[in-house]
């Protein structure tokens, strides 16, 4: 009691929690982040957290729009290809920056070229190490010519190149940049400190179908999964996101909150050390031992359960939606658990086989999987691990059995999926010499028939020899304030200036 | 005295080099420094340009005599995530985790010397045993869990308080809470202790028997003596709540260090990470150092035998 009432005498004596203005009211919205944002550069970002604020703070010279997967105009109003390796782009008029300079092909130049040089230290060097050079054909003509012919080219131009005014970022340098940023987005950063950052609606902005109805953006840090429920129960926040499943319904039966299970581009596959990288003798060199654990695991009730939502079941090693992706190539195995142990059996090992696994994302998902292969008589020994530790785990070839994710950098071409795993890299735990030369050719071909063609080559041979279990598509839990206009996408980057009140 | 302070000094520099040597070692063994710097999706040639540029490609020994040196020079580095000084980051950090541990101390120390005479008052009474159980459920209760039940009642509830964040003293008074009561048990249990054995001595009988009033005996003569021993723990208890504070700031989503600390292991930032082990293992030593002089300073016996 005697607690109750100290805090009952602090919370008069220090003023009420609640805010007085938020949400609808002021036309503000809070959103609750479970890390702290490393930075505003979109180059040096690491988290999707950053990635997100990247494209409210910045555009890029294209956008896909969310709604139809469409390439449209945004700082480019059109663009051509003048030959396999040049993209040719004429920028809009009238366009300003957030510090009121004008945008022109100078800042085009100057921005891709600093980037990608792999001296200026871009993190994902994939993103900007295929661009040879950028020049200017004009004051609002540019022109992006790659070292190779380079398919999936638009596909970064509008997703992970955002455009820096040159004269400011050349004055500041990268460093002071990445606290103080200015982009053409439809939010500027108008105040970062002790873990709130607030962005305010850019007055200025240009006709784009990224004008934002919401006035301001007020980013918390909270990184406890809890207490993020709880301010968004308690009306602290009205936007979160990383909410675990179990949850979801849990904060759904709240009045006055949503929460929901968006489906994602992320994949989640199980890869199987076929090319036998964790040492000789390794069972699952052996296709039948291969095939027999695709037999193995119910992946339906998987996702019925465990993954909910608008999970899906996947029997492609890609994101269905990504171009290349041809669902209809792909050997599809059935559970069968009989079947598992008979192919186990003529694989002489009717008596049973131990293999290492480890995971990352979902303890529940992984020991579901191991149970299903403990019941045609493999024992599994599952190591749960953070993502990178599991990862690199699968990279340097020390587990057997990996069941992981892959998010294609939210990239909508099977070069970012088959291309990542089949490529003869480390990911690459299953070195087909034939499926590598499929998709290098893929890779780097222009032609889209034969990109399609090899594609789906590719995945008929990555199926039928069942180098890896594809599983499901990984859904995201999302809950906010009921009032609050709202659309999960499926590339996992919530875009606020979409949403309204 | 000043003998005594040098050694003191010496002993300091010599744990501050292992605990260097040790958090320098085990962040490079422990996980790949360029994975840990990567995206989770990067790709070989990401992470290769990363070990590259970083420097994680050259020998271990090699990269602590490099990092020492800056040490030496009071460069701290700079984060690998941000890019921004290390120093920097924590000395913006450093008010807020002190301002914590200030109020968790006192939060602490209000309840447990109040409740640690009461039960040495009256021994083995009632009011003796609902003072240890207290002092049992402080120590029973994990700190997180503690912010946590507070969080629902007083914040989704009952909305008192603001459930996280630090821009108000408002927003402290749950995470003072909830620190402070697993500090209290050790301090209450300690000053318990103390009184008794102070109540039982000679000095206090003779006190009483020259008729001096009860409270007299008890805070003027007793309670100063009783207490020496809490002043050493208080300060240890205060290198603790630094340490706690990792627990609480995260879950409070208070900016101090504990929650740099927290947010650093997670996303692998080892120069961040070495600095914080570093400091707080001074602060330890600085803490016990200070504890003892001010224990030499209040009684005149440890002064001499130093």
């Amino acid at each position: 009691m005697k607690v109750h009432a100290s805090i009952a005498l602090a919370a008069l004596l220090l003023g009420t929690a609640a805010p007085a203005l938020a949400g609808p009211d002021d036309n503000s919205l809070t959103i609750g982040l479970g890390e702290e944002l490393p930075g505003f550069d979109g180059y040096t970002s690491t988290s999707r957290d950053g990635v997100v604020m990247t494209r409210h703070l910045y555009d890029m010279l294209i956008w896909r729009n969310p709604a139809n997967f469409e390439y449209e105009p945004l700082l480019a109003t059109s663009w051509k290809r003048v030959d396999d390796k040049t993209w040719e782009f004429a920028l809009r008029q009238g366009v300003t920056f957030h510090d009121g300079s004008p945008f022109s092909a100078e800042d085009v130049v100057a921005t891709l070229t600093y980037w990608s040089n792999a001296d200026n230290g871009a993190r994902s060097q994939s993103s900007v190490s295929w661009i040879d050079k950028v020049e200017a054909v004009d004051d609002m003509t540019v022109r992006i010519v790659s070292k190779e012919p380079f398919p999936a080219a638009l596909e970064f131009v509008a997703g992970s190149l955002p455009i820096y005014p040159s004269d400011y970022f050349e004055e500041v340098g990268a460093e002071e940049f990445n606290k103080k940023p200015v982009g053409t987005g439809p939010y500027k950063l108008d105040s970062a400190s002790g873990g709130t950052t607030t962005l305010a609606r850019n007055e200025a902005y240009f006709e784009s179908p990224k004008a934002p109805s919401i006035d301001k953006l007020i980013i918390r840090t909270i990184p406890d999964d809890a207490t993020r429920i709880a301010e968004l129960l308690g009306g602290g926040i009205e936007w979160t996101w990383n909410v675990p499943a179990d949850q979801v319904a849990q904060i759904g039966s709240v009045p006055g909150r949503t929460a929901v299970l968006g489906s994602t581009m992320r994949i989640a596959f199980i890869g199987l050390d076929a090319a036998g990288r964790t040492g000789e003798g390794n069972p699952l060199t052996n296709v039948k031992v291969r095939q027999a654990i695709n037999h193995a695991i119910d992946k339906k009730t998987i996702v019925e359960n465990l993954v909910g939502g608008d999970g899906e079941v996947i029997d492609v090693p890609c994101y269905p939606m990504q171009l290349g992706c041809d669902v209809s190539a792909a050997v599809v195995y059935d559970y069968d658990p009989e079947k598992a142990k008979a192919l186990l059996a003529e694989a002489g090992f009717g008596d049973g086989l131990q293999v290492s696994m480890t995971s990352y994302r979902d303890r529940a998902r992984a020991e579901a999987v191991q149970a299903y292969l403990a019941a045609v008589g493999i024992t599994a020994n599952l190591e749960m691990l953070q993502a990178r530790a599991s990862f690199s785990g699968w990279r340097e070839g020390k587990t057997e059995v990996w069941y992981g994710d892959w998010g294609s950098f939210s990239i909508a071409d099977a070069s970012a999926s088959l291309g990542n795993f089949f490529d003869g890299s480390s990911n690459d735990g299953f070195r087909d010499e034939e499926v590598m030369a499929l998709v290098a050719e893929a890779s780097t071909s222009v032609d889209e028939a034969v990109r399609k063609e090899n594609y789906a080559k590719a995945i008929q041979m990555i199926t039928e020899k069942a180098y890896m279990v594809p599983m499901h598509t990984v859904t995201m839990g999302y809950a906010f304030d009921s009032e609050l206009k709202f659309t999960p996408n499926v590339d996992e980057l919530p875009r606020f200036f979409l949403a309204s009140w | 005295m000043l003998r005594f302070l040098l050694r003191r000094l010496i002993v300091a520099v010599a744990v501050a080099l292992t605990v260097s040597v040790i958090t320098f070692v085990l962040s490079h063994v422990a996980v790949d420094p360029a994975l840990a710097v990567a995206p989770d999706s990067a790709t070989d040639a990401d992470i290769a340009a990363i070990r590259e540029r970083y420097g994680f490609d050259r020998p271990l020994p090699v990269q602590y005599l490099d990092y020492l040196g800056d040490i030496v020079t009071l460069d701290l580095g700079q984060s690998y995530l941000t890019g921004e000084p290390v120093a920097a980051m924590i000395a913006e950090r450093v008010p807020t985790t002190a301002l914590l541990a200030f109020l968790s101390i006192l939060f602490a120390l209000a309840l447990a010397i109040p409740l640690g005479v009461l039960a040495a008052v009256f021994p083995n009474t009632v009011i003796d045993r609902v003072c240890l159980m207290l002092a049992v459920v402080g120590q029973a209760i994990p700190n997180f869990w503690a912010g946590l039940l507070l969080i629902i009642v007083f914040g989704v509830q009952l909305k008192w308080l603001p459930i996280s964040g630090s821009d108000s003293l408002a927003h402290f008074v749950m995470p003072t809470i909830a620190l402070g009561t697993f500090a209290m048990p050790a301090l209450m249990r300690l000053t318990r202790a103390g009184m008794l054995d102070v109540l039982a001595s000679d000095y206090i009988r003779t006190a009483r028997a020259m008729g001096l009033a009860s409270p007299a005996i008890l805070f003027r003569w007793g309670l100063s003596n009783a207490l020496l021993p809490v002043i050493s723990l208080t300060a240890v208890q205060f290198g603790f709540m630094l340490g706690g504070s990792i627990i609480i700031e995260s879950v409070f989503a208070i900016h101090g260090v504990g929650y740099l600390a927290w947010q650093s292991f997670s996303r692998s930032d080892m120069p961040v990470i070495q600095a914080i082990v570093l400091l707080v293992s001074l602060a330890y030593i600085v803490l016990t150092l200070l504890a003892d002089l001010i224990n030499a300073w209040m009684d005149p016996r440890i002064r001499s035998a130093a």
